[in-house]
């Protein structure tokens, strides 16, 4: 039998076919990607980063989610390296297809990830990666848009601020810096070197060391013989532990200031009365000065029980939180899960976000990818266990 | 002086670190020809282990340092003779030159993943059991732990060197080492022996872990480098030299630590694996190490 078909009934079709995948959307999740190490050395900041996210996404989801949908993460340990950082990005996009991605702990793995995200125009607020560079590798003109957002102390505001603390707070005159050879502490270590220069500086002893070191004599001995008053370290906990132990063995004992990894938990237990007095940059220190903070707080050790109610992490998992609310306001004023209408959101961000580090008032531009601010940021203090604000004053105002 | 002094004591204590974990290569190595890869990760279990026991990560202590111990001691042997009937008896029995090197890695890696899960992937802090306040010798410091590590060092290959010698099973051990198959006419159960020289090897590798715990962390992934060292330790000093093991441990450490602090901490590797290479094309069976003559 011949049929007719009428002209209209192909768009017709077409037409109903989309609005049937598209009421399927929006009863659908919306994807959003968390990737972070959640083993190894560096996996307290990327339980603590996740578990932040985590918390923000059930707040948001208990209060109806955004634009009628639930979140949905998807976690992914990248095991702090950067060919797994790869695989899990490439597992993100093309597997899960994720809207938008929050992460990344370690600057080597968000080097090596974020071009993937950028080239799939897939915006990433990293949230926890410091490494100064992280924020300026698609910059416009050469790109058209740049995808990558951060709201973290870049180690640029961290080496001003260590060195600021050694130079002019502290008035030492010589300095010796400990980094670890991955790209963080090499990075970090350029950072202050630019840092020490601005100041007409240079550093007495530039010294490096490995992952898993349990040695750090040789190290040690070549800043003290160079009469280094202070050490400045770009490492991680366990070896910034070993670094403070074996400065006890040596019986040479000089400040330890450095980048905000020296509030790590297995930093601070692991160098028991030997890491007391290290400071750091910090943009939160688990202390409720604000009523956001406090509930913050409260909720975190609600949900997750850390031992000694301390966060491993307090700094990761602030970032975390604030990442997950920040992202959700720019999906809500995009009105849809569309990954290039959030990153647009994102540089134009209307809603004042009250986060936990600060309140977020448009946090970015076209030009200016970095939420977080020197004013942002206050020096941290290792204290019978914990980490307080150094500067009494900072504990009122910030 | 004082400061090379001090690099040469630290080199001490870091080489024996590694000679102890490097036992366990020996033992199994000398009976069966085979070595277990997951040498790092049966030191791991150990002080896992003991941390459990002695520390406070599983709602202990229940036992004080020393008493841990001999309980280290039997979960060590016991983790070894788990190694050797799943992973490397199949390759034995079937003559599989390279079976027993994929079994003991994949052991090894298990054995991590199962760790991590259950007590973290964090690193931990090890109860010292002795006093943590550094001793002065002649202006260098070394630590109370660094020289009962030492001790053990020693204390572990003279027992192996009594044992080898002087009682009828490690008379057994040797026998098998030496020519396997004759061993067997000769009415030796050299199937027990290998299954012993592995027990063995994880119990020395397990001790090791609780003796350099305090010194170097407590963590799932805590034997990876370490494990690594080791071996190339082993190889230095020769795979059937207990005091090759010692003198290997030593030059490796002392290297270590002059090279960081004369040349730079950021070299601080390579003599150690230069000398590896040397050892490897000038003398392969190791610096104390006996040629062993393969006869087809």
């Amino acid at each position: 039998m011949h049929m007719i078909k009428p002209r209209w009934i192909k768009p017709v079709i077409g037409a109903s076919l989309v609005a049937l995948t598209l009421s399927a959307q929006a009863a659908d999740t919306i994807k959003i990607g968390v990737s972070g190490p959640l083993s190894g050395g560096s996996s307290p900041m990327g339980i603590s980063m996740r578990d932040g996210v985590k918390l923000a996404a059930d707040e948001i989801n208990k209060a109806g989610g955004i634009l009628g949908r639930k979140i949905e993460l998807v976690e992914r340990d990248d095991e702090a390296k950067n060919e797994r950082g790869v695989q899990v990005t490439q597992d993100l996009i093309n597997r899960e297809h994720v809207v938008a991605t929050l992460g990344f702990i370690n600057t080597g793995v968000a080097l090596a990830s974020q071009r993937f995200y950028q080239q799939a125009k897939i915006p990433v607020i990293d949230n926890v990666a410091t490494g100064s560079i992280i924020t300026q590798q698609f910059l416009p003109p050469k790109y058209p848009k740049n995808y990558i957002f951060r709201i973290a102390a870049s180690d640029k505001i961290q080496s001003h601020m260590i060195v600021e603390e050694a130079v002019v707070k502290r008035k030492f005159t010589k300095v010796a810096i400990l980094a670890d050879s991955t790209n963080y502490g090499q990075l970090g270590r350029q950072d202050l070197e630019k840092a020490l220069a601005a100041r007409g500086m240079k550093p007495v002893a530039e010294e490096k060391f490995n992952i898993k070191d349990t040695d750090m004599t040789a190290q040690l001995l070549r800043a003290k013989e160079a009469g280094a008053q202070a050490i400045l370290t770009y490492g991680i906990g366990p070896e910034l532990a070993q670094i403070a132990n074996g400065m006890a063995k040596l019986g040479w004992k000089v400040p330890m200031i450095g980048s905000w990894t020296l509030s790590m938990a297995n930093y601070i237990d692991n160098a028991g009365k030997n890491g007391e007095g290290a400071r750091m940059p910090q943009t939160f220190i688990q202390e409720p000065n604000t009523p956001k903070r406090k509930e913050f707080i409260n909720a975190y050790i609600k949900a997750y029980h850390p031992a000694h109610d301390r966060i491993p992490s307090p700094v990761s998992a602030a970032q975390g939180y604030d990442s997950m609310y920040v992202l959700a306001a720019a999906i809500k004023q995009a009105g849809s899960a569309d990954s290039a209408k959030i990153q647009q959101a994102l540089e134009n961000l209307n809603t004042k976000v009250n986060g936990v580090v600060t309140t977020y008032d448009h946090p970015f531009t076209s030009t200016n990818h970095e939420a977080i601010d020197v004013k942002d940021t206050v020096m941290g203090e290792v204290k019978d266990g914990f980490v307080v604000y150094a500067y009494e004053s900072d504990k009122k105002g910030h | 002086m004082e400061i090379l002094l001090q690099l040469i004591l630290s080199g001490v204590a870091l080489g024996m670190i590694y000679a102890v974990v490097a036992f366990g290569y020996q033992s199994t190595f000398a009976t069966s020809g085979t070595l277990n890869f997951g040498q790092g990760e049966a030191l791991m279990l150990g002080a896992m282990f003991g941390l459990s026991l002695a520390g406070d990560v599983m709602g202990g202590p229940y036992l004080n340092y020393w008493l841990m111990i001999p309980a280290v001691l039997i979960f060590g042997a016991f983790q070894g003779m788990v190694v050797e009937a799943v992973g490397v008896r199949p390759a034995i029995k079937t003559k599989s030159e390279f079976g027993w090197i994929m079994s003991t890695i994949a052991l090894g890696i298990i054995f991590r993943n199962v760790a991590e899960n259950i007590w973290g992937k964090d690193d931990m802090p090890f109860p010292s059991p002795i006093s943590s306040t550094p001793l002065h010798i002649f202006g260098a410091s070394v630590l109370p732990m660094e020289l009962m590590v030492d001790v053990g060092a020693l204390l572990m290959m003279v027992l192996v060197e009594l044992f080898n010698r002087k009682t009828i099973y490690g008379k057994a051990v040797v026998a098998t080492a030496s020519d396997r198959d004759a061993a067997g006419l000769m009415g030796i159960n050299t199937r027990m022996v290998i299954t012993f020289s592995y027990a063995l090897s994880s119990m020395s590798a397990a001790f090791a872990g609780v003796l350099i715990a305090p010194i170097t962390l407590t963590g799932a992934s805590m034997g990876a480098v370490l494990g690594l060292k080791a071996f190339a330790v082993a190889i230095i000093g020769g795979l059937n030299s207990g005091m090759g093991i010692i003198v290997g441990g030593i030059l490796l450490g002392i290297a270590e630590t002059t090279t960081g602090f004369y040349l730079s901490t950021g070299y601080k590797d390579v003599p150690g694996l230069v000398l590896l290479l040397l050892v490897l094309a000038i003398k392969p069976s190791g610096l104390f190490g006996k040629t062993a003559i393969k006869k087809v």
